[in-house]
């Protein structure tokens, strides 16, 4: 929003610049590569350079022990006729089109609740956000695997009911959910971000609204909707990239193998598997740059239907 | 370090200021330097073991994975063979079956291997097909005490990659205080049929409280799987490297283990597939919620200290009720293979040596990896084995004439095997799949596996 605007102000500013401050900017720019360097090295050897490395393996037969050998674009059309690829790409789908609106919409309902001023917010706030920190964690999952399992708490609970619950992480039919519950749970950081968002809607709006007599209900479609957007954008985005590449939860819970029968088999999972489990690195980077596509084309979807709902107040 | 050192011709000149140009040309030296060093210190952080001078000492990497009673064993073993050879360091590394081997492939990938690697028969074609291992017949380490047929089974056309660490047989254990409390007889193992299993092992779920069972289910690796196929005249793999079974024969074993599930002589589906997940110690039979269960030979100890009664090793049931007919083979439960990248293979050798042939190390290590193939060692150590030892080496010697041809070994990409089982026989138990769709589709992709 406002980050915008005042980028557009530098560079404008930045049009006018006299000989004297280019030059004052260039030795500071100097500077600023240098103190960039540790970072720089880091991004060019850990980053760029594996990236490259990966996109010459996909086109190659590679099993970790001997040097790869060049196959062309075979990883790539073997990947037409793997079954349990094409499973893992459903399993994947699913998990970010069901986990991320779900997760968006608890975090979007629980910043309303908070913004109304609640006494002690600064605590809830730390409560709610306590699980974004952990959620991701080897140990969370760990804990989630008890909780969830045939004798796990929750099935305890359900039998003080007179309930038989499943083995909700051990039956093919209910364990993905078990994971996007995880995943819900850890709404904390777009719940900070929409907290934020609502913090800067101007008073105003709302109290012409509650004159011209608008129900709560019609000023949360409105009002608070509209002015939102960006900041749902913004999360949308985040959490969208953030999901097609989420690994540790499924890893842990399933005891790294994706099942029962595959049910919980992520893609980058899978991934996992062939490269590190059945010597297959080749496909297995094969596999990363199909992710990265995928992940692009969701991303360059999401700016383009942006333009249709995301109401900028410049 | 001095990094720049001023060179003479600088030092004899005298002090002026200098040129602007002279300035940048130092601040770009400055600068090249230090990604000069970040360099330096990324590639000091790759090599393993970093190379010594002749007489140093030399610092060995050895891992291998198991539980907590392994490494205490194996701890103690490396502490005998430094106290002997004060020279060598052994740097233990050590962890979880299930980790184990995708760390393993990722080390060798990046030329940062251990020198010393516990090997399973699974992989080791897999490493020594493609020059990973090294071949251990050229260096010193006495062979002429080995039993044989382990000997052998660390041979290939690469070849001696792996010296046997232990001889092992794929057993049944069960637990007396389960059948006790559920007031069942135990079998008798030398003529029970499969039938008999199934009866016993539902009758004891029946007699027992909600949650315990008769039996752990199989289909989660492929011993059992492997039983089964030899007593019905199949094996796993052939000698030239195929799969020895049709999908049918994979269908009936599914189908007798869906039989099992009904009877409830086995847990519930979601039961099995979290039991696949739990460590040796917090699987069914170390718990008491299993009256038996398929386990290697060498594992009867760790478990026995686990569910804390005395167990007792089972031969696997038969179809025709003769335990002559039980196929049973000697396993070589672990191997002992080097790097083929190590720096210091003589060293290596030596301690691979120790292990196989000392007294000491058989004192050490006990049977946890199974039965000692170094007749000298076994014969040293029995006094001090413990009883559940001593179990496992009764069985080792009990079964010896009973044991069918010795099965081929595993070809490469053996290791992929196993999770198919595993996937496959819980698409059966939860009746996504039948037993003949799930048989011929396992069926197909193990053969892709093993001829990749």
């Amino acid at each position: 929003m406002s980050a915008i605007s005042e980028l557009s102000s530098i560079t404008r500013r930045k049009g006018k610049a006299t000989a004297a401050e280019k030059k004052a900017n260039g030795r500071d720019n100097k500077a600023a590569y240098i103190f960039l360097l540790p970072w720089l090295v880091g991004l060019v050897a850990i980053t760029i350079g594996p990236m490259i490395m990966s996109l010459y393996l996909s086109f190659t037969d590679y099993n970790l022990l001997q040097p790869p050998e060049w196959v062309g674009l075979e990883n790539f059309t073997r990947m037409l006729s793997d079954a349990r690829l094409h499973n893992s790409l459903g399993v994947t789908f699913t998990y970010v089109f069901v986990g991320v609106p779900l997760q968006l919409a608890v975090a979007l309902l629980i910043a309303l609740v908070l913004d109304k001023g609640l006494r002690g917010l600064p605590f809830y706030r730390s409560v709610f956000y306590l699980p974004s920190l952990l959620g991701g964690s080897v140990a969370v999952a760990i804990l989630w695997k008890q909780i969830f399992g045939t004798t796990g708490l929750v099935n305890q609970v359900l039998a003080m009911f007179g309930i038989q619950g499943p083995g909700w992480i051990s039956d093919p039919s209910t364990a993905l959910g078990s994971i996007i519950l995880l995943h819900v749970w850890t709404f904390g950081a777009p719940m900070i971000i929409f907290l934020a968002g609502l913090r800067q809607i101007p008073h105003m709006y709302y109290e012409a609204a509650r004159v011209d007599g608008a129900t709560t209900l019609q000023q949360f479609w409105r009002i608070t909707l509209p002015m939102l957007s960006p900041i749902i954008f913004f999360n949308l985005v985040l959490q969208i990239i953030g999901s097609f590449q989420s690994f540790t939860q499924a890893f842990i819970v399933s005891g790294g193998n994706g099942g029962p029968s595959d049910s919980t088999m992520f893609f980058t999972l899978y991934l996992y598997q062939k490269g590190f489990g059945q010597f297959d690195m080749g496909y297995a980077s094969a596999m990363a740059w199909v992710l990265l596509v995928i992940i692009g084309v969701f991303t360059a979807i999401n700016f383009i239907a942006s333009k249709y709902w995301v109401f900028y107040d410049d | 370090m001095q990094l720049f050192s001023r060179p003479a011709s600088a030092a004899r000149q005298p002090a002026q200021s200098p040129s602007p140009g002279a300035a940048r040309r130092i601040r770009k030296t400055g600068v090249v330097a230090a990604a000069a060093a970040v360099v330096m210190a990324l590639s000091a952080c790759g090599g393993g073991s970093s190379p010594q001078n002749a007489d140093g000492p030399v610092e060995l990497r050895f891992s291998w994975w198991g539980g907590d009673k392994r490494a205490q064993l194996t701890q103690e073993a490396i502490k005998q063979f430094e106290a002997e050879n004060p020279n060598i360091k052994i740097k233990p590394e050590f962890g979880d079956w299930s980790g184990y081997w995708d760390k393993l492939a990722t080390q060798v990938a990046a030329n940062d291997a251990p020198d010393i690697i516990q090997m399973d028969e699974k992989y080791i074609t897999e490493y020594s097909s493609r020059g990973a291992l090294l071949d251990l017949s050229k260096y010193e380490i006495d062979t002429s005490k080995l039993d044989e047929a382990a000997l052998n089974a660390g041979k290939s056309e690469d070849g001696l990659t792996g010296i046997a660490a232990g001889i092992n047989a794929a057993t049944i254990l069960a637990n007396p205080a389960v059948f006790e409390a559920a007031g069942v007889a135990m079998p008798d193992d030398s003529t029970w049929t499969w039938e008999d299993f199934e009866k016993i092992a539902s009758d004891v779920t029946a007699k027992s409280p909600k949650g315990t069972y008769g039996a752990a289910a199989y289909g989660t690796d492929e011993a059992s799987l492997g039983v089964w196929l030899r007593q019905n005249g199949k094996s796993l793999y052939t000698s030239d490297g195929n799969l020895g079974f049709e999908p049918s024969d994979i269908s009936e074993w599914w189908a007798f283990l869906k039989q099992l599930s009904e009877n409830k002589a086995v847990p519930t589906a979601s039961e099995v597939v979290e039991a696949e997940a739990a460590p040796l110690d917090q699987s069914g039979l170390a718990t008491g919620k299993n009256a038996m269960a398929f386990w290697w030979s060498n594992q009867a100890p760790a478990l026995e200290k686990a569910s804390g009664s005395d167990l007792k090793i089972l031969r696997f049931p038969t179809k025709t009720g003769s335990s002559a007919d039980a196929e049973l083979w000697y396993k070589a439960s672990q191997f002992w293979s080097a790097s083929s990248r190590t720096k210091h293979p003589e060293e290596t050798a030596k301690f691979i040596d120790f292990l196989a042939n000392n007294v000491k190390a058989g004192e050490a290590l006990l049977a946890d990896r199974g039965v000692y193939p170094n007749s000298e060692v076994r014969a040293a150590i029995e006094s001090k084995l413990t009883p559940a030892d001593v179990k496992v080496v009764k069985f080792i010697d009990q079964i010896k004439d009973e044991l069918g041809e010795a099965p081929a070994p595993p070809p490469k990409g053996a290791g992929a095997i196993q999770e198919i089982i595993k996937r496959y026989t819980s698409e059966v138990l939860f009746e996504r799949l039948s037993t003949d769709e799930a048989g011929k589709k396992a069926h197909d992709e193990m053969k892709s596996a093993i001829s990749s």
